[in-house]
């Protein structure tokens, strides 16, 4: 009747978090069924294979795994970088500019015996996105130049420059003409774990799990979100924000140039699509982990998951598009839940007079200031 | 802290729940394929129906009147004229993990025939095919294969080019006919060089202008492109593109076009003809084959012959006669587009004279790789190489 608003809750909903999950993810797969129901399925027996394909079984949860591991490092990028306020939207072109520079490696020494290859391939991909984060690392920390931009059209250039590549100096001559590069050098695969999962989940674990601990737990960390809650405070207790935005914005663009070595190191070859949306995908995984580099991990393999079966419901004739809307209605409930786990709708206003448009209009305007980080 | 712990906790408890769901639910999905598969086997025995199962990967989505829309239709040709059962996933990356999940789905769920039919594929597929010896691979557009379970397939396109281009030659009042080009790769100039030889044929003093896209599927980049031509004074557009835009923009201008992959008298007013894929009878074919046991892998590379590449004669086009005397003699093996005359080069250079190379070529790839020299015959290494236009285009390569 009057205008509601979204307040920021003075404690944690208490056990709410479960609840406010599960009420997200049982409204996601009701109106999924809805969907399904009118396409045509039944939609226990979608949902059924959605869970058996990502988690049934030793292939089922590699598949799971080798689509957790872009997702979880591309999900630290921007996560590290949100702990302390900063939106890195550039993990897309970072993992590509890690690709790049892992190619580069395996070009220039093919003959290189595996382990020390892929080492120096992984190490150079670390390198190359951490390269590409620099500048927008140097624009924000002494000119002010906002991150998000500078990030977001990074990307581009990763892009145009990889086409390039693949387009030009390093086309392959046996392609007839495709815009690929040559195969890599069969000892530059990542070893095989179980089925189709790779040493690279390992990788990514202890990646994670030292981010995890390091960013809740250590001092860096500490300073990392006083820094983010409040720039003053910070430089009142004699914490560098420059040095802080410098470390953390190259730190970022480093994780997921490593989720680019990663990937290259579990392809064939480079191809343009390499970053497969990973990089923005990681946006969501970091949203949905609040921004907490120790929550990415758990997201990334439930995001995963949703991804797998997402795959594996369209052999069983749902259409892509359908797959798709059922992937973003999970996400969105489970974004919701995140929401309302932090915030809860209060009514605002003394609830005098009849509501009119513009009253429903400013409250809205205002629950949306509120809820912005 | 204490949130970040209950966050942690609560999403364990999910996945714990899910995992708990998944371990009661893999069971019922079995026996739900079973019953499938049992249904489907005494199905089999009744009708006589093929116990193949083919599934089919598309990167793009299959309603988009173009490259897959044609792969779809193939597929539901090839079910109909063979009985067997086939499905397919769409929009599906090159080269990334999503490729793999489906179709190891795939062969999880007993399908024994995987048609890959994109190029970025190739190289998963050959992996798939050596992991997998008991189903079949056909990869669509590329080179790669083995001895036992994995051929290549695709289509001389520049024959039905050919014709196309008699029928814009025919049809162009201003002498400059557009074509819209996505990317200088030895496929799109061989057919652009089909087509002009074909605007020759007919029309001497024509010429076709070329315009680069830097993409396959780009309706804006189209759009502007056919537009530019449309300003330079071209009064009929081909392309070599997966969506509709050029026709939209001649459309709009009052021309002629002439398609690419299907029959889009539908989606362009200006349609005339178009060159088109029909994958049916090659589709059919393997899967007859495997049916059989008698598949052999090739590096199959199929022309109107075949029927795996057509074009419809417009009989409003004043050289429909020509048109179809052509098309028979193709069909007849006796012409075979560079095979006759004289093919020269923008430069004024004799590249081929009656089927005889006259210069030497090399792979444009690769300058040192010869692949043809003076007085060879042509082969198909000199069409899958091509890097130079012929005398009646305008425009440079790259």
């Amino acid at each position: 009747m009057f205008g509601y608003r979204l307040a920021r809750r003075d404690k944690p909903l208490p056990g709410g978090q479960f609840l406010a999950f599960a009420i997200g993810l049982a409204v996601a797969l009701v109106a999924g069924a809805i969907l399904l129901v009118a396409t045509g399925f039944n939609p226990i027996e979608i949902y059924i294979e959605m869970a058996d394909s990502a988690f049934g079984g030793s292939q089922a949860i590699s598949n799971t795994l080798t689509q957790a591991v872009p997702l979880g490092l591309a999900g630290l990028a921007v996560a590290v970088a949100g702990s302390m306020g900063l939106w890195n939207i550039g993990a897309e072109g970072q993992i590509i500019a890690g690709a790049i520079a892992g190619t580069w490696i395996a070009r220039l020494g093919p003959d290189l015996p595996g382990p020390l290859l892929i080492v120096i391939m992984l190490v150079a991909a670390v390198v190359g996105g951490g390269l590409l984060a620099l500048g927008p690392a140097i624009a924000k920390a002494h000119l002010g130049v906002n991150e998000i931009i500078t990030t977001l059209m990074l990307n581009e250039i990763a892009l145009r420059l990889v086409r390039y590549l693949v387009n030009g100096p390093w086309q392959d001559p046996t392609a007839i003409g495709f815009p690929v590069a040559p195969v890599l050098p069969e000892q530059a695969a990542l070893p095989t774990l179980f089925s189709r999962a790779n040493v690279g989940v390992i990788i990514a674990a202890i990646v994670l799990v030292i981010f995890g601990v390091f960013a809740s737990r250590s001092k860096w960390g500490f300073e990392l979100r006083v820094a983010g809650s409040s720039a003053q405070a910070a430089e009142y207790v004699g914490i560098s924000l420059r040095a802080k935005i410098m470390t953390v914005l190259i730190l970022s663009g480093a994780i997921a140039g490593l989720a680019g070595g990663i990937r290259l190191t579990s392809s064939d070859r480079i191809v343009e699509g390499i970053a497969e949306g990973w990089g923005f995908a990681g946006i969501i995984v970091a949203a949905l982990a609040l921004m907490r580099p120790s929550g990415v991990a758990l997201v990334a393999i439930a995001f995963g998951a949703l991804r797998v079966g997402g795959t594996a419901i369209q052999t069983q004739g749902v259409s892509d598009s359908i797959s798709e809307i059922i992937q973003a209605l999970v996400l969105m409930g489970a974004l919701a839940a995140a929401v309302f786990t932090a915030y809860e709708i209060t009514r605002s206003g003394s609830g005098t007079g009849v509501p009119t448009g513009a009253e429903s209009i400013s409250g809205s305007a205002e629950a949306s200031a509120e809820a912005t980080p | 802290m204490t949130s970040t712990r209950k966050a942690l906790l609560a999403l364990l408890t999910i996945l714990a729940l899910v995992a708990a769901a998944c371990g009661s639910s893999a069971d019922t999905a079995t026996e739900g394929t079973d019953e499938a598969e049992t249904e489907e086997s005494s199905e089999g025995t009744d009708g006589g129906e093929s116990d193949v199962r083919a599934a089919f990967v598309m990167v793009a989505p299959v309603g988009d009147a173009g490259w897959n829309f044609q792969h779809d239709l193939g597929r539901q040709g090839a079910e109909a004229a063979t009985g067997a059962e086939t499905a397919f996933v769409e929009n599906i990356p090159e080269g990334g993990a999503e490729f793999d999940e489906a179709v190891q789905n795939f062969i999880d769920d007993g399908f024994n025939v995987i048609f890959a039919t994109s190029f970025g594929y190739q190289d998963a597929t050959l992996r798939f095919a050596e992991e997998n010896p008991d189903v079949t691979f056909e990869h669509i557009s590329g080179f790669l294969m083995n001895d036992t379970n994995m051929g290549n397939t695709f289509g001389r396109m520049y024959q039905p080019r050919y014709i196309a281009g008699m029928a814009a030659g025919a049809a162009t009042e201003s002498n400059t006919i557009g074509y819209v080009a996505a990317f200088p790769i030895p496929e799109v100039i061989r057919g652009i060089n089909a087509f002009a030889l074909g605007v020759q044929a007919v029309n001497p003093d024509a010429v076709v202008e070329v315009n680069w896209t830097s993409t396959w599927f780009g309706i804006p980049e189209e759009t502007a492109a056919a537009q530019a031509l449309i300003d330079s004074g071209a009064d009929v557009l081909s392309m070599h593109q997966d969506s509709t835009a050029t026709g939209q923009a001649i459309s709009e201008a009052g021309g002629t076009f002439i398609g690419y992959h299907s029959d889009m008298s539908a989606q362009v007013d200006a349609y005339l003809t178009a060159p088109v894929w029909n994958w049916t009878p090659r589709y059919s074919e393997i899967i007859e084959a495997v049916e059989a046991g008698t598949y052999t892998p090739e590096a199959w590379w199929g022309g109107m012959v075949d029927g795996v590449v057509d074009i419809e004669v417009p009989e409003s086009s004043p050289v429909a006669s020509e048109m179809q005397d052509v098309k028979d003699s193709i069909l007849q093996g006796e012409f075979d587009v560079f095979d006759q005359g004289q093919v020269i080069a923008q430069d004024g250079t004799v590249i081929i004279d009656d089927g005889i190379i006259q210069t030497e070529l090399t792979n444009p790839f690769d300058p040192d790789a010869v692949v043809a020299s003076e007085g060879d015959e042509i082969h198909d290494g000199v069409l899958l190489n091509m890097n130079f236009f012929v005398d009646n285009v305008v425009g440079e390569i790259g």
